[in-house]
């Protein structure tokens, strides 16, 4: 069995300093070339090609940022329920399907009768204000039953429930509102364009980023500023010593799952007026893709969560054309998922703890 | 050498397995019926087995619950009776996967009561459950299976009892590259496809094509079916200026390019089209109002042509299933399993007591003498191959963006060819 | 230990409410069930189905069902005693079920929702009211819901000895209902078989004559267990250790030999069920070296899946892509082999990675590959989304390993294999520095164990035997396609070992017949088929969070951690902890 460990790299005696060279580093070293010759080639192939103009690379940039404010927002529900309780909200994603489907009936209704379109910011008050209580609830009750029961025991049971959950959810929502896709309302004042610097963008895209920032500072306000905030940071830092304080960990976890439900509302609801549809899938991949982003930016870690989205976001938009068409690969969008997980993976290799750092005292096995 | 050794060894073994498992049982008489593969018999009163396989759970769940829906609105049609018994139709799930197909396949293959199949849906998984069906002695009829091998000339004697009521994605793909070219005039080509067999097999076909023809395909680009951010990708394909964008692929990844590729730069004088996975209300819902004008290839389905069938084919699955219908193979899936049922009624044949018998080859012998059917979704003429879908090439675009207001013929309109 | 009982201690105790109050609650609990039966659209598809032919159906039988929950519910609340204060109590609750349900077929009656609800169709509404109206309906609902609920409460403060076996008989005749089909398929033989199967089914399932029967038979076998069993149990215990022993195992090997003949007395569609399971299990023993053993969660194992069926079909097919045409005995070393290497490598970038972070790590390398095997990119070397055709079955000589059932003999031979390379490496010096990586990293390192290739090792013999798995896979199908190789099969295979049982070996059997093999059987559900798979996981996790079969070791924690805590709790509450347990 200890053979492996002698199959390494073979010159590793050449110098003193390079003794502890093992063919684990050569490996790593052989991917990180590997990326870096994919990246810096691609990049360089790309620009001498010159396919694309300044204003395709910033249209590439917003799109990333739009998308990435979507995945930040659904991120912050994974990174706060990591930060108190520790355990992977897998359901999460769909969770936000739920806000956002059954928000869509609300909506519906808003643009039929025209509500929509003569008062906005009513109507998306309420659209986004019901699915923001359709996610809290929904976070809730797969708290209470997926999550409450473990949350003194130490093993992987709470991930299963919460698979199971995510697609008791799913499939339940495709059930209740059936397996069409359905259009969200594209309301008249998100159609056309607006200018500056030059450069124009579709009003949704500063419209989705603007309210996520929002969204996400009066988030960091609460976490930072009231007494349920510091309740929920005491918590995540050390649940033990903040329960003999007298701080109700209970409350603060079902704060703390209110607060991401409500995120995951906005999320949704942004990301199906960017995507004008909805369907009971929908919430999946968003959900992989923010919980990846969560992880980016270092778990547990709110504004690591916003970073890791934004971040994700733009390489996933730009990445694509930026490396891979470069060098001449055939269908470079078909593996944009590819350059997302490969990003996540060297963040890993290269800053285990992602890009912000987790803010967790305690290593966790 | 092991390998050229066991290469010979697998070619006699593989020699001896055809001839023992290729051989016909022998042929079997019962009641007034013999036939070359085997008779079933139905005691009176007893229901005819019929069993279907599509893909009813997971993602892909709105292609084959569409079709599932399809096949038993032409069974209510019917009244549920065939024959003269009532029909059992067996549903199972195909996952839109190979391993799904096979099991589907060897549950209806090991009910000695079946009679016939009717689908899949996804070429993946009809690539297996095919042959297990026919090495049973039961046909089966793909619905929206438009692999070109599942009916090749010189395909294995497994397929030989497959036959689908859906266009041959060579003679699809051919034919929308021949528009292009043709009708628009087009030098320059972009295609999408999302990964599926499907919508892969049709954008190759037509790229070969077009490229006969003389034509340049300036972009061959891939999505994944649940992709929903598609500006990137159309601002690349726009870089090249494409004359047509062809994109055969599904409801959800389609209307999301035909939303997006009005906000892109670039694009304005590009011909945009898509495939007849599109032929649905529920693009129009998926669209909204970029629905408006859209363009897409799909076999002719007029109703000059077929009569009033299809809509009220509409009424009966809304007033059914509470929905408008979720994909665009529904029409494919009720004709399939008309035809399956007009087979079922020609071969019958009754003893005196009432009992009734139906002879396996000859049932398939029926259902590929299939000529002259006007089905809803198109006229059924079939080949010694299994084709079908007797493929006449048309485009449809659609007028108005309520999926009220869907109406093959009106909307959307056929606009070409013009006549 | 301690600061985690205190921390227990917020959780809420249980209130004092009277009777009625818990007869109402469970009334609507179960009511709100039914609600979601109704407008999930599962009591539609079920109504298509007989429990008991024209008596019956499946989609009566589950809201009926709710109801007599709803009657058993209260009564164990209130631990009733007295036969007049369950039937009371079951009366309302039962009543309020229905009643719940009444409100959805008003509303139904009034209001249209369709274009919200799906479901909530005119059948549904005619199911819900047995064609009898809004109010003739309602009242037969409530009517029916009350006499469900009292017999539900009466069920359970009858005494054990008569409650046993009526229960027994009642989920025989339910079971049989359920699959009745399935057995159909496996009597569907002349002579005797024959005779059997029109005793007890029509062609629309179990007859109601057969049911009857089927009663009358399971009610008679328990009775006779129930009667006999005592006596059975003092003999056993009378025998000498050693024949104990003996008799246990030749009890459990004759238990297998029954099992493992199953598929050739049922037939190819049994043999394929249990062939897919089989090869869960096969991936499920991978999994279970580098979790259960090492504690590296791995999101990402369909990989392997891949690597190992697309290694045989590229070194098999007879296919424009395929690289050589060896037989499947030659592959098969190939693939296991370059699973393990790209195990490995895929341990590597993750080695320093901990946790959570492993488990979104690994499952970004599964979709990595997963993609770019689908890709235009990889298509000229994969085969693109058309995937790799006419791969050839397996030989030996003149076998032809071609149906479900013989692959089924060669995935069990494997798995036995397999499973005794696990075990033996469960016991070995390799697993011991496994389990302690598992229990603290740090420590381990300490102890002058290294991670990093103990690690590793983990990651590719985990992986080679999941290129086992999949180079079968191959063959079965004939045919690969990427769309095979989701990301569902990772969960798959990561929620059958948890619910099997970590660490333990016959409990991943068991946790893969229970997840795949159950499904599988149950297809026709098709549509709700992974709604009902979530809401398994969900309950087994609640019921078992240990497992189906828990290991050793995880049990003698367990029991040790409950002591333990029920130790404190008692100081705590000056109570002892047995007291809170339901009363049988």
């Amino acid at each position: 069995m200890a053979s492996v460990s002698q199959g390494g790299a073979g010159g590793a005696s050449i110098w003193h300093k390079m003794r502890g060279f093992t063919y684990v580093d050569a490996i790593l070293w052989a991917l990180r070339i590997l990326v870096i010759v994919v990246v810096v080639g691609g990049t360089i192939g790309t620009l001498i090609k010159g396919r694309y103009s300044i204003e395709q690379w910033f249209d590439f940039f917003m799109f990333g940022l739009t998308i990435g404010g979507v995945y930040a927002l659904i991120a912050l529900g994974y990174t706060m329920v990591y930060g108190i309780l520790r355990l992977i909200n897998f359901a999460h994603g769909d969770i936000t399907m739920t806000g956002a489907f059954t928000a869509y009936f609300l909506a519906r209704a808003l643009d039929r009768n025209g509500v929509l379109d003569s008062n906005p910011i009513l109507a998306m008050a309420a659209i986004m204000g019901l699915a923001m209580v359709v996610c809290s609830v929904i976070a809730l009750v797969v708290e209470r039953i997926c999550y409450r029961p473990f949350r003194q025991v130490a093993s992987l049971a709470p991930l299963i429930c919460a698979i199971g959950a995510s697609f008791f959810l799913q499939h339940t929502a495709r059930g209740l509102y059936g397996s069409n896709v359905r259009s969200y309302p594209d309301p008249e004042w998100l159609k056309g364009e607006i200018t500056f610097f030059g450069f124009s963008v579709p009003p949704v895209q500063p419209m989705v980023i603007l309210t996520a920032i929002a969204a996400m500072l009066v988030l960091y306000a609460i976490v930072q500023k009231t007494r349920m905030g510091t309740a929920m940071r005491a918590v995540a830092e050390d649940r033990d010593a903040a329960a003999m304080m007298g701080i109700d960990v209970n409350k603060v976890i079902i704060f703390t799952f209110v607060l991401g439900g409500c995120m995951a509302g906005i999320g949704g609801v942004l990301y199906c007026m960017v995507y004008n549809q909805i369907y009971y899938f929908t919430g999946f991949l968003p959900g992989i893709k923010a919980f990846s982003a969560a992880v980016l930016g270092g778990i547990g870690n709110i504004p690591g969560a916003m970073v890791g989205g934004f971040f994700l976001g733009v390489v996933e938009s730009v990445g694509p054309a930026l490396f891979l068409d470069g060098i001449g690969i055939k269908a470079p969008y078909q593996l944009r998922d590819l350059i997302a997980f490969t990003m996540l993976v060297m963040v890993l290799i290269f800053r285990p703890q992602g890009i912000l750092g987790e803010r967790l005292a305690t290593k966790r096995a | 050498m092991l390998a050229t050794r066991s290469l010979k060894a697998l070619v006699a073994l593989g020699a001896v397995g055809l001839v023992t498992q290729g051989a016909p049982a022998l042929a079997e008489t019962m009641g007034p019926v013999t036939d070359e593969i085997g008779v079933i018999k139905i005691p009176k009163g007893a229901p005819i087995h019929i069993g279907g396989y599509w893909t009813i759970s997971g993602p892909d769940i709105a292609l084959g619950l569409d079709q599932q829906r399809g096949a038993e609105i032409a069974m209510d049609d019917w009244d549920n009776k065939v024959a003269g018994h009532p029909i059992k139709f067996l549903v199972e799930d195909s996952q839109c996967n190979a391993e799904g197909g096979q099991t589907a396949a060897t549950k209806l293959a090991s009910n000695q009561n079946v009679v016939l199949v009717v689908g899949p849906d996804c070429s993946s998984a009809a690539t297996p459950g095919a042959p297990i069906l026919w090495n049973a002695g039961i046909p089966s009829v793909g619905t929206s299976t438009t692999a070109p091998s599942l009916t090749a000339a010189d395909r294995k004697p497994g397929y030989h009892g497959y036959l689908r009521s859906i266009y041959n994605d060579l003679s699809a793909g051919a034919a929308d590259a021949d528009y292009f070219y043709d009708v628009l005039g087009c030098r320059t080509l972009a295609t999408v496809h999302d990964g599926s067999p499907y919508a892969e097999q049709l954008v190759r076909v037509a790229e070969g094509r077009f490229k006969e023809h003389g034509g340049e395909v300036v972009a061959a680009e891939a999505v994944a079916p649940t992709d929903v951010d598609m500006r990137p990708l159309l601002t690349g394909i726009a870089t090249a200026k494409p004359c047509a964008l062809y994109f055969p692929i599904f409801v959800a990844a389609a209307a999301q390019i035909a939303r997006q590729a009005g906000e892109i730069s670039g694009l304005e004088d590009t011909n945009i089209v898509g495939g007849s996975a599109l032929m649905a209300p529920g693009f129009l819902e998926a669209a909204g109002d970029s629905a408006i004008d859209f363009v897409f290839t799909n076999p002719d389905a007029s109703t000059d042509a077929f009569g009033e069938g299809y809509n009220e084919f509409l009424e009966k699955y809304e007033e059914k299933y509470g929905e408008k219908p979720i994909q665009a193979f529904h029409a494919n899936a009720y004709d399939g399993a008309v035809i399956a049922l007009m087979a079922i009624e020609k071969v019958a044949q009754k003893d005196d007591d009432g009992n009734t018998y139906i002879g396996r080859k000859a049932l398939r012998d029926a259902l590929f003498a299939t000529s002259g059917h006007q089905g809803i979704g198109g006229p059924i003429d079939c080949d010694e191959n299994g084709d079908c879908a007797g493929f006449k090439f048309a485009v449809y675009q659609f007028v108005d963006s309520d999926p009220d207001s869907f109406e093959i013929g009106v909307n959307p309109k056929k606009i070409y060819p013009t006549k | 230990m301690a600061f985690d009982v205190v921390t227990a201690s917020y959780q809420e105790r249980e209130k004092v409410r009277s009777p009625l109050v818990h007869a109402l609650r469970a009334g609507l609990t179960m009511g709100g069930v039914t609600i979601f039966l109704a407008a999930v659209g599962i009591v539609r598809q079920f109504n298509e189905r007989w429990i008991i032919a024209d008596v019956l159906t499946l989609g009566q039988f589950a809201l009926g069902f709710c109801a007599l929950v709803a009657g058993v519910l209260v009564a164990r609340k209130t631990k009733a005693v007295n036969a007049a204060a369950a039937t009371l109590q079951g009366l309302i609750a039962g009543a309020t079920a229905a009643g719940i349900l009444s409100l959805l077929v008003l509303i139904m009656s009034e209001v249209k929702l369709r274009f919200m609800f799906v479901a909530l169709s005119k059948p549904l509404f005619n199911i819900l009211t047995f064609k009898l109206g809004t109010f003739g309906g309602i009242a037969v609902l409530i009517a029916c819901g009350a006499t469900l609920g009292l017999l539900g409460a009466l069920l359970y403060v009858t005494p054990a000895r008569y409650r046993r076996p009526i229960v027994t008989a009642l989920s025989a005749v339910a079971l049989v209902g359920l699959f009745q089909e399935l057995i159909q398929l496996m009597i569907q033989r002349e002579g005797i078989l024959s005779a059997i199967r029109e005793t007890f089914f029509t062609w629309d399932g179990l007859s109601l004559q057969g049911a009857i029967l089927v009663a009358l038979i399971a009610l008679g076998v328990k009775s006779l267990w129930m009667w006999r069993r005592e006596r059975i149990v003092t003999r056993y215990h009378g025998l000498p250790t050693g024949q104990q022993k003996t008799v246990r195992v030749s009890m459990t090997l004759v238990g297998m030999l029954v099992f493992l003949l199953i598929p050739l007395a049922a037939g190819n569609f049994i043999g394929q069920v249990f062939l897919l399971v089989g090869l869960y299990v096969l991936m499920g023993y991978g999994l279970n070296l580098e979790l259960g053993l090492c504690g590296l969660l791995d999101l990402g194992f369909v990989a392997f899946f891949a690597i190992g069926a697309y290694t045989t079909a590229l070194l098999t097919a007879d296919s424009p892509v395929s690289i050589a045409n060896w037989s499947f005995w030659e592959a098969l070393p190939v693939a296991v082999v370059l699973s393990l290497i790209v195990g490995v490598i895929f341990g590597v970038p993750v080695l320093k990675v901990r946790g959570d972070y492993l488990a979104v790590a690994t499952l970004g390398l599964g979709e990595i590959v997963r993609v770019l095997v689908l890709s235009d990119f990889a298509g000229p070397v994969f085969g693109g989304a058309q995937g790799i055709l006419n791969i050839p079955r397996p030989h030996i000589g003149d076998f032809a390993i071609d149906n479900p059932v013989k692959l089924f003999y060669l995935t069990v031979i494997l798995c036995g294999i397999v499973a005794f390379i696990a075990w033996r490496l469960q016991y070995s010096r390799l697993g011991r520095a496994w389990t302690a990586i598992r229990d603290d990293e740090d420590v381990a390192q300490a102890l002058g164990i290294n991670l990093i290739n103990c690690k590793l090792l983990a990651y590719g013999l985990g992986a080679a035997f999941c290129g086992v798995a999949g180079a079968i896979f191959g063959v079965m199908l004939g045919s690969i396609f990427p769309h095979s190789f989701q990301l569902l099969i990772s969960i798959n295979v990561l929620a059958l070992i948890i619910v099997g049982g970590l660490g333990s070996l016959p409990g991943v059997a068991l946790g893969a017949a229970a997840l795949i093999g159950l499904p599988e059987l149950l297809r026709e559900f098709g549509e709700f088929r992974f709604l009902f798979y979530g809401m398994t996981i969900v309950a087994m996790m609640r019921l078992k969070p240990e497992g189906l079969w828990p290991s050793e070791s995880v049990k003698r924690e367990r029991h040790s951690l409950e002591v333990t805590q029920a130790e404190v709790e008692a100081e705590l509450h000056g109570e002892t902890a047995a007291s809170e347990k339901p009363a049988e």
